[in-house]
């Protein structure tokens, strides 16, 4: 099919510098946890956009030197020709698909701890960050000036060896040279502090000494933060925000303009639980707005939608559309809108699995839409491309249409199994994701800071996305409103059956903390409740709240925000050191927190239940359990612990006699049936069994690639063997 | 009870489609077939409420692939009626020929689909009674059997439901969301192959070409891509005017 | 065979509008006398109502039954057509007429065309009527028949005007068959949950409704009209209302007779799932909406103005 023509604008190529960027596709820098040290994730990650039709790819923030090292956190490295060796496999892979390559080069100054590399950073002040550890930079006179700024330099020439196209000089999210640029980290008296164009001297120079060295080679970025929004302490987009812009916009050939810093950076990384598509023009959008610029503009805002993106460029708020989010839930977006199947679109659902991965520190992104990101190149798995089963004749039946049935029926469907049925007991497919994707409000009113709980009706893209294509697929039948039995399963004609039959909340308080049930806990009663039946509103919920929250995501706390919103009197209880632990790692902690503060939630952490009885809680102090503390409740919600629902598993491994008498060759389980885990675990288990469903045995995953290093090969940045390479295409069925 | 349960595989159009044949066809490369909606329901019907349930349609080679569907379901017996003759048959032409193939099985009741999703003519469950001398009621939205009767609840327009009873044998066109169709697991669908599936021509139902044309009730002439329209016709006027005008055509569309 | 009969529609003692929309489309044509069949309990109730500019002549055949009786219905049209012999023979793509006028034209060997939105004449009949669920149009002709029955699809002829000298009135008799049905009684559907597929008139918001709280302000004005609330997309994302709601790619594929489209501006997906309906009337503010090119009707105007409105004079 052919494009729709009002999506011409977005295919468009526009010049940066010395650089033509094909069309208006940009992947702005984003981490994926593959740095300079896993160049087969870093090259194929990158490399599966430029495929896709992004026009430009680019790194993660790329130290330039050993002082900024934010080990565990991964970063790109550029700090010597094994970098550039490494690099250069990314940079090569873009340029074989007609992709830009990227590198946003960072200093980070107090915000990098230097874990690894034990070295001391430096700032423009002696003020620790506000991110780490209490990390204190070294003061920078005039030498760590020059030398700083000659780590730029260097860093930039070793880019341009590495083929990239774009070097950025990069100051968003509070690093070094917008730790210069801004009040609130420089209290500098010389000549790089105190007035504006003082401050903003070192970033400008380093962009000067940046241009003369690659400028005629490569197009000169700057990711800057048009406004910290922390007001007038900071830089503030209407004053100091716009004028750098107009300062330096003679040595840039590309903006790319973002909100914030990284203490919190959520307020940039948006994720859909507070902030819309295109949350961030308010801001970023008053660069081009106010004719500040005459380069051109990238801009991010969680966009996803073809026809918001034409918006933006028709109306002039960006000349490129950013997205690190949108690209990694589809590398395919550019193609598919090219393709005139928009509809084919895998929506980000904004939930920042991936980002969590990044911030835990370490492990390889993930992404609740798309199994395949982070497993393009240690698994092979490319996100369009299926090759046949080699058992395709085998008939399947997959029970439970939840995430992991959803996506393993989607994926058998098309690696051409010649017939799947998915079978759902529910009136709708989507699974807990149907009611989860009702949570997320609260009162609806605005919060102390930018960003007010709109709730998480995005998730159900989930849903969305799989319903489209499992229509699409002919070789793959729903059915609902049915609940199988085991003598069902066996009865149904399939060779394969795939358990997908979800979990359930303990209703007896079981929890991770003592391994016991709670005295009094019993949701059977009616003024008790597991966070679904909140939901489901068939209960009454009385005046007084109390939540136990053992879950430590955004269950017990989603529950206290819906609650205290309704005008409940909540108290959130866990057993954890903070509420919600994981949502710091989604970047949701600091909106949820002002939400539940506003509401006047009473949180008690370090906090468990002894005993629950009609009308009131006993509480104690994890670290001392000799004094409790009886609260008053009307109503108890408890988020515990979930168990799978696996009673049809068990009962059909119990008989294998008739399971090979109907012709039923295996039983897998996925998902949390299986074992109760976050959704975009459950996406990815269910992918996994169905794209491995004709090895010898698909219950054990293959072995992945590990990027290691194996003793005996010759010295650091001399590999004698060759890291094993997975098949670019896969075979076509 | 017996009941005969006429079907119809129905045509679903490309976005991209050509039309062939001088302008009178859509090129069968941009047709994608499946069993009629409303034939899923008349069929459930029949399961829930007969002995046996005979399905038979009158369609080419494609409509195979909607009988054995029926089958698998659970219908006994299918039968497919085609002949070169019936090239363009419109609903009335059809209704002749199933009245043939439904008449010799004798059926104590005959559902069929109010209507078909690509050709929506919502005449051939009647012309067939017609036919048959059959009892008939159109678009029944609940039934149940009582004995030798059945009570019927029409669904009218403006959600409006009349009662009627009649009684067997009969012809009743149904309704979408009469019932909530079963589905065939994957057993049924391959135990579907071994239930008998007949196929006969004109001659095998003792009927001739000129019956079939005595009986056609329209010609097509040609298809065409309806205009994009003039766009939409631009209410004026203030606010007022404009809902003072909405609303007469709400209640004109309505009235229908 | 001369001469266009109209067969008027009546339902619990009211003439139904399309009966007009019917004798307009007739009058259209100029084939010859247009008669108009009042089958029925009581003909002479609609006496009044059917003077009308263009009626030339009132048959009526009076019925034993109070309600409509296909087979009754059947055999009184029979016998019309076999006394008067008209060329045209035209009834509403009602409900009612599904349930006899195709066997009318099955057993008499009638030309025949249902749904039909188009109708003129060329040494005989040519109809226009949708084809491929909507995709395409179709031109039908009916050579050979002395007589053709067409079902004219309602709200699409202009109805006829009220004025004229008043028709001839007579009574036909006709020979009526027994009744082979019983009506027992009429009832209401009951509420239940929300199925947006199954309404008539949906009235659907969009972005443009702008806040979550004004969600019920639209469930009120929908109640009002008598329509079905449905919604676009982002309101689902944003969480304002629930799934089984939305219109669209992702949502429900609906075609009510009209879909009323208020601040919605029509995305792509969204257009996938309601281009089908009947009649789409959509207001936006934004002359450019995308949802302006599959509307029938569009107003370029501000929601809560119109809205306001439409609950004023509905009230």
């Amino acid at each position: 099919m052919a494009r729709d023509p009002k999506y011409d604008i977005l295919f468009e190529p526009i010049q940066l510098g010395p650089k033509t960027l094909k069309n208006r596709f940009y992947q702005v820098p984003h981490c994926i946890g593959a740095g300079s040290e896993k160049p087969g994730m870093q090259a194929y990650h990158r490399g599966i956009k430029a495929e896709g039709g992004w026009g430009a790819c680019c790194t993660e923030y790329c130290s330039i030197h050993p002082e900024s090292d934010d080990t565990s956190r991964v970063s790109a490295r550029i700090w010597d020709e094994g970098d550039v060796r490494n690099l250069k496999a990314m940079t090569d892979r873009l340029h074989h698909f007609g992709a830009l390559a990227g590198i946003e080069l960072w200093y980070g100054g107090p915000h990098a701890p230097c874990m690894e590399s034990r070295a001391t950073p430096r700032g423009p002040s002696q003020i620790p960050s506000d991110f780490e550890l209490n990390i204190h930079p070294r003061y920078m006179d005039k030498d760590d000036i020059n030398e700083v700024q000659q780590m730029y330099v260097d860093a930039a020439i070793r880019a341009r060896d590495a083929g990239f196209d774009i070097v950025y000089v990069y100051g968003a999210h509070a690093y070094l040279p917008f730790q210069f640029l801004s009040p609130f980290y420089n209290r500098r008296t010389d000549e790089y502090g105190g007035s504006f164009e003082n401050r903003a001297r070192f970033w400008k120079e380093s962009l000067e000494k940046v241009r003369e060295a690659v400028g005629d080679d490569c197009a000169i970025a700057s990711r800057f933060a048009v406004d910290h929004l922390l007001g007038a302490t900071s830089i503030q987009v209407d004053e100091d925000g716009v004028r750098f812009v107009e300062h330096v916009d003679h040595l840039v050939d590309l903006w790319d303009l973002t909100v914030g810093d990284i203490a919190e950076w959520g307020q940039n990384a948006g994720p859909s639980r507070f902030f819309e598509e295109n949350h961030e023009k308010p801001f970023t959008g008053q660069v081009k707005a106010g004719n500040h610029t005459n380069k051109p503009v990238v801009g991010v805002g969680r966009v996803t939608n073809p026809d918001t993106m034409v918006a933006i460029i028709q109306s002039g708020q960006f000349d490129i559309i950013g997205a690190a989010r949108p690209s990694i839930s589809d590398p395919f977006l550019p193609k598919k809108i090219e393709e005139g199947r928009p509809d084919d679109i895998r929506e980000c659902i904004g939930c920042n699995q991936c980002i969590s991965r990044w911030e835990i520190g370490g492990p390889p992104m993930v992404c609740t839409q798309n199994a395949t990101a982070g497993e393009e190149y240690r698994r092979g798995w490319p996100p369009e491309k299926f090759s046949k089963a080699g058992n395709a004749d085998k008939g399947v039946l997959v029970v439970g249409a939840g995430p992991a049935g959803m996506e393993c029926a989607m994926v058998l469907g098309k690696r051409q199994m010649s017939a799947v049925h998915l079978v759902e007991a529910d009136s709708e497919i989507g699974g807990c994701v149907n009611w989860i994707s009702k949570l997320g409000h609260s009162d609806g009113k605005e919060n102390l800071f930018r960003g007010t709980a709109r709730g998480l009706g995005e998730w159900s893209r989930i849903v969305n996305y799989r319903q489209v294509q499992l229509d699409k697929l002919k070789n793959v039948e729903v059915h609902l409103n049915s609940r199988l039995s085991a003598q069902d399963v066996l009865e149904y004609g399939a060779e394969i059956v795939v358990i997908a039959t979800g979990c359930h909340f303990a209703t007896d308080g079981l929890n991770p903390a003592t391994h016991t049930p709670i005295p009094g806990a019993d949701t059977s009663l009616d003024w008790q409740l597991t966070p679904d039946e909140v939901v489901a509103g068939n209960k009454p919920i009385g005046q007084r709240v109390l939540v136990l929250e053992n879950e430590a995501y955004f269950m017990g706390a989603s529950i206290a925000q819906k609650l205290a919103g309704e005008g409940k009197d909540v108290t959130l209880v866990t057993q954890a050191a903070d509420v919600a632990d994981y949502m710091h790692y989604t970047l949701e902690a600091p909106m949820l927190h002002r939400d539940l503060h506003r509401l006047g939630v009473d949180i008690r952490t370090y906090t468990m239940v002894d005993s629950i009885e009609p009308g009131a809680c006993t509480l104690y102090n994890v670290w001392d359990d000799r004094h409790k503390d009886k609260v008053e409740v009307d109503t108890v919600v408890l988020c515990t612990q979930r168990l799978s629902n696996d009673e049809l598993y068990r009962e059909l491994k119990s008989d294998p006699a008739a399971l090979q008498r109907e012709g039923i060759e295996a039983v897998y389980i996925i998902g949390d049936a299986s074992a109760p885990r976050m959704i975009v675990d459950s996406v990815f288990d269910g992918h996994r069994l169905a794209r491995e469903i004709d090895s010898d045995n698909p219950a054990m995953p293959l072995p992945f690639i590990r990027e290691r290093r194996l003793w005996g090969d010759t010295g650091n940045g001399d590999f004698e063997s060759q890291l094993l390479a997975p098949s670019d295409m896969v075979a076509a069925g | 009870m017996r009941i005969v349960v006429p079907v119809k595989q129905v045509a679903v159009v490309d976005e991209d489609f050509e039309l062939v044949d001088g302008g009178s066809a859509v090129d069968p490369d941009f047709l994608e077939w499946s069993l009629n909606e409303w034939d899923e329901f008349s069929v459930e019907a029949a399961l829930q409420m007969g002995d046996e349930v005979i399905v038979v349609t009158v369609g080419e080679e494609e409509a195979t692939e909607g009988l054995l569907a029926c089958l698998a379901k659970g219908a006994d017996r299918a039968l497919r009626i085609w002949d070169p003759a019936l090239e363009g048959a419109d609903a009335l032409a059809v209704a002749r020929v199933l009245a043939a193939a439904v008449g010799r099985e004798s059926p104590d009741l005959v559902l069929c689909g109010v209507q078909s999703s690509d050709a929506v003519n919502s005449a051939t469950g009647i012309g067939l009674a017609a036919h048959l001398d059959l009892p008939h009621l159109a678009v029944a939205r609940a039934i149940s059997a009582d004995g030798d009767s059945l009570t019927v609840e029409r669904e009218l327009e403006g959600g409006l439901i009349e009662v009627v009873r009649v009684g067997l044998p009969a012809l009743l066109t149904v309704q979408t969301g009469i019932n909530e169709p079963r589905y065939a697991n994957l057993r049924a669908i391959k135990q579907a192959r071994e239930k008998p599936l007949e196929v006969l021509d004109l001659a095998g139902l003792g009927l001739s070409e000129s019956d079939v044309d005595a009986a056609r009730g329209s010609r097509l002439r040609k298809l065409a891509v309806p205009e994009a329209g003039e766009g939409a016709e631009m209410l004026q006027g203030s606010p007022a005017e404009v809902a003072t005008r909405i609303r007469e055509i709400v209640a004109e569309r309505l009235s229908a | 065979m001369s001469g266009v009969l109209v067969v008027a529609e009546a339902r619990r003692g009211e003439l139904r509008e399309v009966t007009l929309e019917l004798i307009g489309a007739a009058k259209g044509l100029g084939q010859g006398p247009l008669s108009v069949a009042v089958v029925d309990h009581d003909p002479s109730r609609f006496a009044d109502r059917l003077a009308l500019d263009g009626v030339d002549a009132v048959l009526a055949v009076k019925t034993p039954g109070e309600h409509f009786e296909p087979h009754v219905a059947q055999s009184a049209l029979e016998g019309l057509i076999a006394a008067e012999q008209p060329s045209l023979v035209l009834l509403a793509h009602s409900i009612d007429s599904l349930g006899f006028a195709p066997a009318v034209a099955a057993r008499g060997g009638l030309g025949f065309a249902s749904d039909v939105t188009r109708i003129w004449w060329e040494d005989g009949p040519v109809v226009g009527r949708s084809a491929y669920g909507g995709k395409l149009e179709a031109e039908l002709d009916f050579p050979g028949r002395d007589t053709v029955l067409l079902l004219l699809r309602g709200g699409t002829f202009e109805p006829a005007e009220p004025g004229g000298a008043a028709p001839a009135w007579r009574e036909v008799a006709v020979e009526l068959r027994e009744p082979r049905s019983e009506h027992v009684e009429f009832r209401e559907v009951e509420a239940g949950d929300v199925d947006i597929t199954k309404a008539d008139f949906l009235l659907s918001v969009g972005r443009g409704i702008e806040d979550k709280d004004n969600v019920e302000q639209f469930e009120e004005l929908a109640e009002r009209l008598g329509a079905t609330l449905s919604v676009s997309r982002p309101l689902v994302d944003a969480g304002w209302v629930p799934g089984a709601r939305q219109v669209g790619q992702s949502g429900k594929t609906v075609k009510p007779k009209v879909y009323l489209a208020l601040g919605i501006s029509g995305a792509v997906q969204h257009l996938a799932g309601m281009r089908g309906a009947d009649t789409i009337i959509a207001v936006n503010t934004d002359p450019e909406a995308p949802i302006f090119s599959v509307a029938h009707y569009g107003a370029v105007a501000d929601l809560f103005d119109v809205a306001e409105q439409l609950e004023q004079q509905s009230g």
